[in-house]
């Protein structure tokens, strides 16, 4: 194939043209011109941009930007109203339970890391049991028994400046030293 | 009385301007030009060749099941075209649309059935089509891209009849669809609970699962997607192989060898094409007659608050959904239906035997033949444990026992190199440990150059397990149930996974040797895998927390 | 055999098959029912026409008949949008259909062709079948036209047509004053016999009750899925054993409801720790025997009352009948304190005028141990 031009193309020129209508300059004699074969490769390189945007317009088409479905973020109400430990108030309507330690809250989503039942809170025996295969989790979400494969899901929780918890249900975390820290959980000093 | 000459009339309407534009050809003298010309001529028949090798007619030979397949996908399209005719994709109405079917519309529920029948006994037909190609050794050179086609054709059938299983919106499809999408959000990398999810920013509401979905959970926008999947993209691209499939067969030739040297080829019109007439007319028969005598199933309409239990994948995909039990969702999930894939597809490039093409030869084939039939009965040995032996809780239930009968509560598991397993760091030593034992199973097959004496070595081997059961027996940490799983999944896996591959592969070249192997030993780590859980409460045999990977 | 054979074989058995599955198709469950009533509704009518003396009238039924004879069959449906309803009902019961019985009765005492009782009364007129369809009131598979689907006599139809008395918890779906309705009178006694054992003491009714156990207020909605097979099988109705594993003709849930009152409720939801029979681990059911206290037309009552409490069908407000709030009575002393105690239903655990100690008390204790153990 062709060498590339040491000389920039006519319609590249870095001078300022003296006037839009003005006739560009000939190109010097020395410039070799542009051979069929690099307008081809142009041409194959455009095309290939063309059907990579397209796939990757149509991948993002796929995504949709609203959904019917309930928002994944809810209010929990003030944070005040909940006592140390396991609370369950919002285990039907959202499937989380919202945990309140002495120094904060976090929520986690009531979703068994195996196959997705919904574990059962026992307070006499303090953990999570899942009624699909026998998992058992611990208050903090890790696993004691069973198949579950990890540690149950933290969701995002924070504390709005009216005192009122809100809970994200799509920002999850279940790592040790991670989920300990905003915005898995929510300091709230206990008074 | 003037006789009426028939010949003559016929004659003249075969030769009418009329007949002469639609038909191509004159009065049938059923000549060989005749017979090439029927095949030549016809748009329909040309993508037949005009001779075949005798062989290619055989029953025996070719189980019909290509044909059959194809057949089937035709009745599929006719019965979905017609049952589209009365089906909107809504929440609202696809479970009322369903019961109309059923209970108003003329045949409705006879298309309903042969609809459902035709798909499941499609699945079947494909599956026995890829067996028969195997067994004859058809995919070898110069086939290796259609047996490439042929697979990706298989995974559409499965997704065509798993997209479709939606759509009657019962608590039977909701749930079998959920079951089969919460796979795809454990994907590694793409999937928000899979490995190296998170890392990479995956949610509920934007990973895999999601797009597949339209959302977060099974509703509205999944239905709608898996019907437009189900009834437009999907059989798009399936036609659209299935072109390529026939052309490469046409192009590539047919693969049945010939019975002696020079040995004279048959006509297609009317040898072949009789024989598939009868194979389409069997099957749209069997079809009719299974549609009329059994309806396809209903339940109580979807209810995404109600789980049933035991919530069962369709029967095709229990396989997968019984390895769910012994590995995490992303290995049984995504990585081994992925291995499954590529594996087959990646077989005609590793398999350099030239011998057995195009006719049955388990002899001089026994390698490539033992652990392709492995692997096909292991599938179905899984979808039948999946399907009959599981009940409530998805506990194990034997054919004899009811389903009201109380389990007990499984014991408690345990990791080998885990929490509670061996040793403080038992990461430390167990990928290191697990890390030795696989590169010496991967290797050593190959770098003992001379064949060793598979009856002593598997002698020895069982052996030295009986006397490890024993010794085990004898200090009561195990039982006889116990030490027949070790004796037989253990012995099994040695047997198919280290004795053979000694015996008939060690000359493979390396990357050829290593890609066999790799197949090989992820399939041998089921059967140890299912011998660690179900007789010794093995949980993993590693576990990384770290990565949150399993194993 | 030759493939000429084969040929001439598979196509005479493609046509014998598609004329089988056509005349399955043809010969439909609901044909017979329809032919059958427009012969009976002839026959009447041409017995009226001998009967009559006027000639011209006498004609002009036996045309009717003749016309009735010939009428094509077809399958009929009542469309209620408002309430969602589209039933096939009147397909077999032709002698409710208000096209072709345009009276709405008939002689006949058969059912399917018997016309509805009681069209001339202000209860059926309040509820004209164009605007309300059959199963809003009757319940059943509305879209069904065979005989067992319609009833709801099947599996995965979890609400069966509504027989007996038990119609009347229909009325409570939107009749909020139901207590005071003429024709409800049954579902009435329920909810007073309800308030009277103090039910309302564990279950509450859309909030207003105790939380000891489940919240009735959508107990018809309850979906199969949670009600075990394995409870029913404990069920005893009338000393008797259901039958029919999962035929709701007798798996339903009045019967769910009423195994409460005429059983021992421990032994309808025994101990069930590790969920092998339910979607959820259970403990026995903590409920006192009622059998003592409550009579057989008492259960069957509050099993009627009790089914018509749902949340799920969505009804139009217009459709709803509102009633004024009761005044509670002002009383002192010992009797403010007996109402206090039947208005909380202190007397679901401590029985009527607090004779029974505490019934049930800590279910899940000892004794229970005992009782499992004799299961």
């Amino acid at each position: 194939m062709s060498e590339p031009t040491p000389n920039p193309a006519p319609d590249s020129d870095p001078k300022p043209a003296p006037a839009a209508t003005a006739p560009a300059p000939a190109a010097p004699a020395p410039v070799k011109p542009i051979s069929r074969g690099d307008f081809l490769w142009a041409g194959w390189g455009m095309l290939a941009a063309f059907f990579a945007a397209s796939a990757a317009a149509g991948a993002r088409f796929m995504f949709p930007n609203v959904i019917y479905e309930p928002s994944q973020k809810f209010n929990a109400g003030p944070a005040a109203s909940y006592d140390v430990g396991v609370s369950t108030k919002w285990l039907n309507e959202q499937r989380v339970w919202i945990v309140r330690t002495p120094s904060g809250f976090y929520a986690m989503w009531a979703r068994c890391t195996h196959l997705g039942c919904t574990p059962n809170w026992w307070d006499d025996q303090n953990r999570f049991k899942c009624p699909c295969h026998g998992s058992n989790f611990t208050l903090g979400g890790d696993v004691i028994a069973g198949p579950a494969p990890m540690p149950l899901w933290r969701t995002k929780v924070e504390l709005a400046a009216t005192g009122d918890l809100i809970v994200d249900k799509a920002i999850l975390e279940n790592k040790p030293g991670k989920r300990e820290h905003a915005p898995y959980f929510a300091n709230y000093a206990s008074a | 009385m003037p006789t009426l000459d028939l010949e003559k009339i016929k004659k003249e309407i075969i030769d009418s301007q009329l007949w002469r534009s639609v038909f191509r050809g004159g009065v049938w003298k059923d000549t060989p030009r005749d017979r090439a010309g029927h095949i030549i001529g016809n748009v329909w028949l040309h993508l037949h060749p005009v001779k075949v090798r005798p062989r290619a007619l055989e029953w025996l030979y070719t189980w019909g099941m290509g044909g059959i397949s194809f057949a089937l996908y035709l009745i599929l399209t006719l019965t979905g075209v017609a049952l589209m005719f009365y089906y909107r994709p809504t929440i609202g109405l696809a479970y009322r649309d369903i019961k109309d079917l059923e209970f108003a519309v003329t045949l409705g529920m006879f298309l309903r059935n042969a609809h459902r029948w035709a798909a499941q006994a499609m699945v079947v037909a494909v599956i026995a089509h890829m067996v028969r190609v195997f067994l004859t050794g058809a995919y070898k050179k110069p086939r290796e891209f259609n047996w490439g086609i042929g697979v990706l054709l298989l995974t559409l059938t499965l997704f065509l009849s798993f997209t479709g299983y939606l759509l009657p919106w019962d608590q039977l499809a909701i749930w079998a669809v959920t079951v089969g999408t919460n796979m795809a959000g454990a994907t590694p990398v793409l999937g928000n609970e899979g490995p190296l999810g998170s890392l990479m920013g995956m949610r509920i509401n934007n990973d895999v699962r999601f797009t597949l979905l339209g959302g977060t959970m099974v509703g509205e926008n999944t239905l709608l997607r898996f019907y437009v999947m189900h009834c437009v993209a999907v059989p798009l691209v399936v036609g659209i192989l299935l072109i390529l499939h026939f052309w490469r067969i046409r192009k590539d030739s047919f693969s049945a060898a010939p019975y002696v040297a020079n040995e004279e080829k048959v006509d297609v019109w009317p040898h072949l094409v009789k024989r598939e007439y009868i194979a389409a007319a069997a099957t749209v028969i069997f079809i009719m007659i299974w549609s009329i005598l059994q309806d396809a199933p209903l339940e109580a309409i979807a209810n995404p608050n109600v789980t049933t239990n035991p919530s069962k994948a369709p029967w095709y995909f229990v396989g997968l959904q019984e390895l769910l039990v012994y590995f995490d969702p992303w290995i049984a999930g995504v990585v081994m239906p992925g291995l499954i894939v590529v594996g087959l597809i990646a077989i005609p490039y590793i398999d350099t035997n030239p011998k057995g093409v195009g006719y049955y030869a388990w002899k001089e084939r026994p390698f490539a033949n033992t652990m392709f039939m492995l692997g096909v009965v292991m599938w179905f040995a899984l979808i039948y444990i999946g399907y009959a032996l599981r009940g409530p809780n998805y506990a194990w239930y034997w054919p004899w026992e009811s389903w009201f009968l109380n389990k007990p509560a499984p014991p408690p598991t345990w990791s080998v190199f885990g929490p509670k397993g061996v040793g403080a760091y038992s990461m430390l030593i167990g990928i290191p440990l697990l890390g030795a034992v696989g590169a010496a199973w991967m290797l050593l097959p190959k770098l003992i150059q001379k064949e060793l004496d598979g009856k002593k070595l598997m002698g020895g081997f069982l052996g030295l397990l009986a006397l490890f059961a024993a010794v085990g027996m004898a200090m009561g940490r195990m039982n006889a149930t116990q030490a027949g799983f070790l004796l037989f999944l253990v012995g099994a896996s040695f047997y198919y996974g280290f004795v053979l591959p000694q015996r008939h592969i060690r000359t493979l070249d390396w990357p050829r040797y290593l890609v066999t192997m790799v197949l090989v030993t992820s399939t041998m780590s089921i059967l140890l895998k299912m011998c660690a859980s179900l007789a010794f409460d093995i949980k993993y045999v590693l576990t990384i927390p770290a990565l949150s990977m399993n194993f | 055999m030759s493939y000429r054979k084969a040929f001439i074989a598979s196509n005479a058995l493609m046509l014998a098959a598609f004329v089988w599955a056509f005349a399955k198709d043809f010969n439909a469950e609901w044909k017979p029912y329809q032919k059958q009533y427009y012969q009976m509704a002839a026959d009447e009518m041409e017995k009226q026409a001998a009967a009559e003396k006027d000639e011209k009238k006498a004609a002009e039924l036996k045309a009717e008949a003749r016309k009735m004879r010939r009428t094509p069959l077809e399958i009929k449906q009542i469309i209620a949008n408002d309430l969602g309803r589209f039933d096939r009902c009147v397909t077999c019961h032709v002698g409710m259909d208000e096209y072709t019985n345009t009276t709405l009765k008939n002689s006949f005492t058969e059912h399917p062709y018997k016309a509805h009782p009681k069209v001339d009364t202000a209860l059926i007129k309040a509820h004209p079948f164009s605007k309300f369809g059959c199963t809003s009131c009757h319940s059943g598979q509305g879209l069904a036209t065979q005989v067992d689907a319609a009833h709801g006599w099947v599996k995965h139809w979890e609400k069966p047509m509504l027989k007996g008395a038990t119609i009347q918890g229909s009325c409570v779906k939107c009749h909020d004053n139901f207590e005071t309705l003429k024709g409800a009178e049954i579902a009435a006694e329920g909810k007073k016999l309800f308030n009277k054992h103090g039910c309302q003491g564990c279950h509450a009714i859309n909030g207003v009750g105790g939380v000891v156990s489940v919240e009735l207020g959508d107990i018809a909605d309850k979906p199969f899925e949670r009600i075990a097979g394995y409870n029913f099988k404990k069920i005893r109705i009338d000393g008797k054993e259901l039958p029919n594993e999962h035929h709701n003709n007798h798996w339903n849930l009045q019967n769910w409801i009423r195994a409460h009152l005429v059983n021992d409720p421990a032994a309808v939801t025994p101990n069930d720790p590790f969920a092998h029979y339910n979607a959820e681990p259970i403990p026995p059911s903590g409920m006192p025997d009622f059998r003592e206290e409550l009579s057989a037309e008492g259960a069957e009552a509050i099993t009627t009352y009790l089914s018509g409490l749902t949340k799920e069908e969505i009804i139009p407000y217009r459709y709803h009948v509102t009633a004024a709030k009761a005044r509670e009575p002002q009383l002192t002393g010992a009797a403010n304190g007996k109402r206090v105690y039947e208005k909380y239903g202190c007397q679901g655990c401590h029985g009527l005028d607090a004779k029974q100690g505490r019934r049930r008390f800590n279910a899940a204790g000892e004794g229970q141990k005992e009782y499992d153990e004799k299961l």
